[in-house]
C-alpha cells in the first residue's frame, strides 16, 4: 500500500514539473553544429578523386568526372554528382575522407518526401542545399587546428 | 459432448511488446502455456555477411544498427578487436572517451529497458520519465558526434572527434542529476506492490542453467553468478574504476529488475571517476596505417554491453576486409532461453519474462 | 422532476420525460467528450507532456475531431465475424450503459427515476454489460478478442460480488435501496457521510468499482500490451465509439454513484457552506473521483488474471461480508437497542 501511494505521489508531483514538449513543426529543432545531415556538394571544390564513393558502406554515391574545359589546367572536373538518400546512412565517412571539403554536412535532416523518386539528389540540388552547413568537419587531410576543440 | 482444443497464438511479428519485429507462436491451453516457439529473423540485414565486402571502417556504420539501443559499445567492441589484431596504442584521452560514452551509453540503454518494460506490464507513466532522461543523454552524443542514435563515433585507434568545449561539464552536472532521478523511478516503481506481485517469483532459473544456456549480463547475474567483463576481463580502462557487480540471489525478473536498476548506478558511478581522471587535452586518434589491414589470423574479444556479452570474432586474411566476421550478440544468445521459462506461464507473464530478458530485435536477428 | 413522476402518464408527461431523456444524454455525451479531453490532459501533465493542444483553442475540440474521424471511417466487419452478434455487441454493451443513469440523484429535487431498488435496479442493468463484451469477444472470431471477452467476463463476475455486498453496509444503515433516501439521510457534516462510519465498504467498493470499469490497474480485457486491444481489437469506426462510450459512460454512472452513496451526494461538507447549491457540491465530488481514475491510470501497472481473481474472491468478497456484520452488529447493539 505504501508503495502504491509513494508512486501516486510522485504522478502527483509531476503535474507541476517542467513539460519536456517541444512544439517542433512550428519552432524548427536547431541541431548542434555536429549534426550529421543531408550533405551539400560544392562542384567547384571537387577534385574527383573518388573516395567519397570508395568509402561509402552502403554505394549510394555515384559520380562521373570529365576534362577540365579549360585546357592549360590538368585534371578532371565533376561532371555528376548523385547522393540516393533512398540507402544513404549519413553515416559520415564520405566526408570525413574528402581532401577538398566538397562534400560537407550540414544541420538538415527533413528527407521526407511522397515519392521515393524524390530522394535521388543530384549535383544541383546537393549545390543549393547550402543553408546549416557543418563548420567543423574534421577531416582527414584538414589542418591539424580545425579539428575539434580540446575539453 | 464437450471438447476443448489448444488455442495456437501468433504473437507478433506485429504486437505491442514484442519489442520490435520478434515473433512467438504460443500453444494456450487457456491462458496457460503449452509450447512456445520464438520465430526471429524478420529484422534479419546479413551484417556478418556484408561486412565480408567492406573494409572495417566502412563496417561501423553497420555495428551501430545491431543493437540499435546500446551502439557506443557495439562500436568498441569492432574497433577493440581490430586494434587487437593489430597491436594499436589508443592514447589515454580516446580511450577516456570511449569508456565515458560507453557508460553513458549503459544508462540509456537501461533507461530504455526500464521505461519499455514498465510499459509491457501495464504502467505509462515510467516510459516517458525513462525517455525524458535517456533524452538528454541522445542529446549528449548528438553533441559529441551528430547523430542520436547511429553514432559511428569510434574509429580503429580512437575516437572520431574530441569532446566539444564545455562537453564534460554537462556530462558532470548530469551524473548527480541522474542520480536523483534514480530515487524518483524507485519511489514510482520499486515499491509498488501490484508491480511486485506482477514480476516476483517469475521466470526463475538457477545458476546452472543459465550457464548452460550460455546467459549472460543481468539474465547472468541475476542467479548470482559474479561475472561481468568489466570486472572480469577489465578492457578499456576499467581497472582503474571502483564499482561493484550487482548480483541477484533467486534468478527471476525482480532480481533482474534491480539489477539493472543498480547497474545504473554504477555506471553513473564510473562515469564520476572518469570524468575526474580524464586528461585535460590530447590526441583522441592514435597512429593508424592509412589503409587498416590486420595481419592473417584471428581474434575473438569480448566486453561487457548493457545486454551482456558482445563478442566479435575477426577471421583475417591480411587484406583490408574480414574475411568472417562474426558477433557474439547477446540478445541473440539470451533468447534462447525463452521456450524453456514460458512452458506453463500464463499469457501475462510470457510479456514479463520476454521484457525481463531485455533483447533487442535488432540484435537478434543482426 | 418528482411531481411529473407522480402524476399519470399522458403523451405530455411522456413528451416530457423523452426530453429530459434528451437532455441527459447530451449531457452524457458532452461529458464523455471532455473526460477524455481531461483524461489526456491529466495524462499528458504527469507524464511530463502538455496533452491535446492542436485542435481547437487549447486542443479543446481534440475529442469531437477523433469522433468525427469514428465516424468517417470505413465501417469493418470481418468475413469470419458472426455478423449479427458482431453488429449486436456494441448497441447491448451502451444501452444498459445509459439506462443506469436514470436512477442516479443529483440533488435532492434533480432526478430521473425514484424507484424502491434503485441500487438493485443499477447493479442489475450494469452486468448486461459483461454479456455485451462477450459477444464482441467472442463474434469477432479473433483469439485476442475472445481471450478478452472472457476475461472481461471473469473478471466482471467476480467483482460484481464484492462491489454489491459492499454497498449492503450503506443500504443497512439507511434501510432504504433507493439512492435518493439515501443520499438524503446522510448528515451535514463531512464526517457523518458513509464513508467514514462504512470506511471497509468504502475501500472495497472503490477497488471494485475500479475494476468493474476495466480501468488501470484493473484493464485486462483491454490489456494493450499483452491482448494488444482485448475484446474491441476487430472494432472499428463507430462502433468501436459506442465501446469507448460505453466505458466512459460506467465512469460517469460510477463517479455518481460513489458520489451518492459514499461522499454524501449533494450535501456541503459543513452546514455552514450550506448557501452554495447542492448542484455544485455534487459537481465537484463527482470531479474528484474521475481525476482519480485518470490519476490511478497514470500511475498503476497492470494486476494479473489470477491475481485479479485471488485478490478479488480471497480478499475483498470476505471484507465486503466482514463490514456486512460489522454494520449488523453495530445497528443491533448500539442503534436498535
Amino acid at each position: 500500500m505504501k508503495g502504491l501511494l509513494k508512486g501516486l505521489g510522485v504522478t502527483f508531483k509531476s503535474m507541476t514539473a517542467k513539460k519536456v514538449t517541444t512544439s517542433y513543426p512550428d519552432v524548427p529543432f536547431v541541431m548542434p553544429d555536429r549534426f550529421r545531415g543531408i550533405q551539400h556538394f560544392e562542384p567547384d571544390k571537387c577534385i574527383v578523386c573518388n573516395q567519397c564513393a570508395r568509402v561509402c558502406p552502403t554505394e549510394c554515391i555515384t559520380l562521373t568526372g570529365k576534362a577540365n574545359p579549360d585546357p592549360e589546367k590538368k585534371g578532371k572536373v565533376i561532371d555528376t554528382y548523385d547522393i540516393n538518400f533512398e540507402i544513404c546512412i549519413l553515416c559520415d565517412l564520405c566526408t570525413e575522407v574528402c581532401p577538398t571539403e566538397a562534400i560537407v554536412m550540414t544541420n538538415n535532416f527533413e528527407l521526407a518526401s511522397y515519392s521515393r523518386d524524390e530522394l535521388f539528389k543530384d549535383r544541383e540540388w546537393l549545390d543549393n542545399n547550402n543553408r546549416n552547413v557543418r563548420q567543423d568537419n574534421n577531416n582527414i587531410g584538414a589542418p591539424a587546428a580545425a579539428k575539434g576543440g580540446a575539453k | 459432448m464437450i471438447r476443448t482444443e489448444e488455442l495456437l497464438l501468433n504473437v507478433g511479428p506485429q504486437h505491442p511488446s514484442t519489442h520490435g519485429v520478434f515473433r512467438i507462436i504460443v500453444k494456450l491451453d487457456g491462458e496457460v502455456i503449452t509450447e512456445a516457439i520464438p520465430v526471429m529473423g524478420y529484422l534479419h540485414r546479413g551484417t556478418e555477411k556484408l561486412a565480408e565486402d567492406l573494409n572495417f571502417t566502412q563496417i561501423i556504420p553497420y555495428t551501430d544498427r545491431m543493437d540499435y539501443v546500446s551502439a557506443m559499445t557495439n562500436n568498441y567492441v569492432l574497433c577493440h578487436a581490430v586494434e587487437t589484431m593489430m597491436g594499436l596504442e589508443i592514447p589515454e584521452r580516446a580511450e577516456f572517451m570511449r569508456l565515458i560514452v560507453m557508460e553513458l551509453q549503459r544508462v540509456a540503454s537501461h533507461l530504455v529497458w526500464w521505461g519499455t518494460y514498465l510499459l509491457d506490464i501495464g504502467a505509462m507513466s515510467p516510459f516517458l520519465y525513462a525517455f525524458r532522461d535517456r533524452e538528454m543523454i541522445i542529446d549528449f552524443f548528438n553533441e559529441l558526434c551528430g547523430a542520436r542514435l547511429t553514432y559511428n563515433y569510434m574509429r580503429v585507434g580512437g575516437v572520431k572527434w574530441d569532446a566539444p568545449e564545455g562537453w564534460l561539464d554537462k556530462v558532470r552536472d548530469f551524473v548527480p542529476y541522474m542520480e536523483k532521478k534514480l530515487d524518483e523511478y524507485n519511489n514510482l516503481v520499486s515499491g509498488n506492490e501490484i508491480f511486485l506481485a506482477r514480476i516476483k517469483g517469475i521466470g526463475q532459473y538457477d545458476a546452472q542453467t543459465a550457464i548452460d544456456y550460455g546467459l549472460s549480463g543481468a539474465n547472468l547475474r541475476c542467479t548470482g553468478v559474479d561475472w561481468d567483463l568489466r570486472r572480469a576481463e577489465p578492457y578499456s580502462l576499467y581497472n582503474r574504476f571502483e564499482f561493484d557487480v550487482p548480483l541477484g540471489k533467486t534468478g527471476d525478473c525482480y532480481d533482474r529488475y534491480l539489477i539493472r536498476l543498480e547497474e545504473t548506478r554504477q555506471s553513473l558511478r564510473i562515469l564520476k571517476q572518469a570524468l575526474e581522471q580524464i586528461p585535460s587535452s590530447g590526441e583522441v586518434m592514435g597512429k593508424v596505417p592509412r589503409v587498416i589491414r590486420p595481419p592473417a589470423g584471428e581474434v575473438y574479444v569480448r566486453i561487457e554491453s548493457p545486454r551482456g556479452e558482445i563478442g566479435c570474432h575477426i577471421i583475417s586474411k591480411g587484406k583490408a576486409e574480414p574475411y568472417r566476421l562474426k558477433f557474439r550478440r547477446p540478445s541473440f544468445v539470451n533468447l534462447q532461453i525463452l521456450p524453456k521459462l514460458l512452458v506453463g506461464e500464463t499469457m501475462t507473464n510470457l510479456i514479463t519474462i520476454l521484457g525481463g530478458i531485455d533483447i533487442v530485435v535488432g540484435e537478434v536477428d543482426a | 422532476m418528482g411531481t411529473w413522476l407522480d402524476e399519470t402518464l399522458t403523451w405530455g408527461n411522456a413528451l416530457i420525460f423523452f426530453l429530459w431523456g434528451v437532455i441527459l444524454l447530451a449531457i452524457v455525451l458532452g461529458f464523455v467528450t471532455y473526460a477524455i479531453y481531461f483524461e489526456r490532459k491529466v495524462i499528458g501533465w504527469m507524464q511530463l507532456r502538455i496533452g491535446p493542444n492542436r485542435v481547437g483553442p487549447l486542443g479543446l475540440l481534440q475529442t469531437v475531431a477523433d469522433i468525427l474521424k469514428l465516424l468517417i471511417k470505413e465501417d469493418t466487419i470481418p468475413r469470419k465475424a458472426d455478423r449479427m452478434l458482431f453488429i449486436l455487441a456494441p448497441a447491448l454493451a451502451y444501452v444498459p450503459a445509459f439506462a443506469v443513469l436514470a436512477v442516479i440523484p443529483y440533488t435532492q429535487d434533480l432526478y430521473f427515476a425514484d424507484i424502491n431498488v434503485g441500487l438493485l435496479y443499477y447493479v442489475a442493468l450494469s452486468g448486461i454489460s459483461t454479456i455485451a463484451i462477450v459477444i464482441g469477444g467472442w463474434s469477432s472470431n479473433n483469439k485476442y478478442a475472445l481471450l478478452g471477452g472472457m476475461r472481461s467476463a471473469a473478471q466482471m463476475i467476480s467483482y460484481e460480488v464484492p462491489l454489491v455486498i459492499s454497498v449492503v453496509g450503506v443500504v443497512m444503515m439507511t434501510g432504504s435501496l433507493n439512492l435518493r433516501i439515501i443520499g438524503e439521510q446522510q448528515g451535514n457534516w463531512f464526517w457523518e457521510w458513509n464513508f467514514l462510519p462504512q470506511i471497509i465498504g468504502f475501500v472495497v467498493f472503490i477497488i471494485a468499482a475500479v475494476s468493474e470499469l476495466n480501468r488501470t490497474p484493473f484493464d485486462l480485457p483491454e490489456a494493450e500490451s499483452e491482448l494488444v486491444a482485448g475484446y474491441h481489437v476487430e472494432y472499428s469506426g463507430f462502433r468501436f465509439a459506442f465501446f469507448m462510450l460505453t466505458e466512459y459512460v460506467y465512469v460517469y454512472a460510477i463517479a455518481a454513484l460513489t458520489t451518492v452513496l459514499f461522499l454524501g451526494g449533494w450535501h456541503a461538507p459543513a452546514p455552514f457552506l450550506d448557501f452554495v447549491p447542492g448542484i455544485i457540491w455534487f459537481l465537484l465530488k463527482f470531479s474528484c473521483i474521475v481525476f482519480f481514475l485518470f490519476w490511478l491510470r497514470a500511475t498503476m501497472p497492470r494486476i494479473r488474471v489470477d491475481q485479479l481473481m485471488g485478490f478479488g474472491w480471497k480478499v475483498l468478497l470476505p471484507l465486503a461480508i466482514l463490514n456486512v456484520f460489522i454494520t449488523a452488529l453495530y445497528l443491533e447493539l448500539f442503534i436498535k437497542g
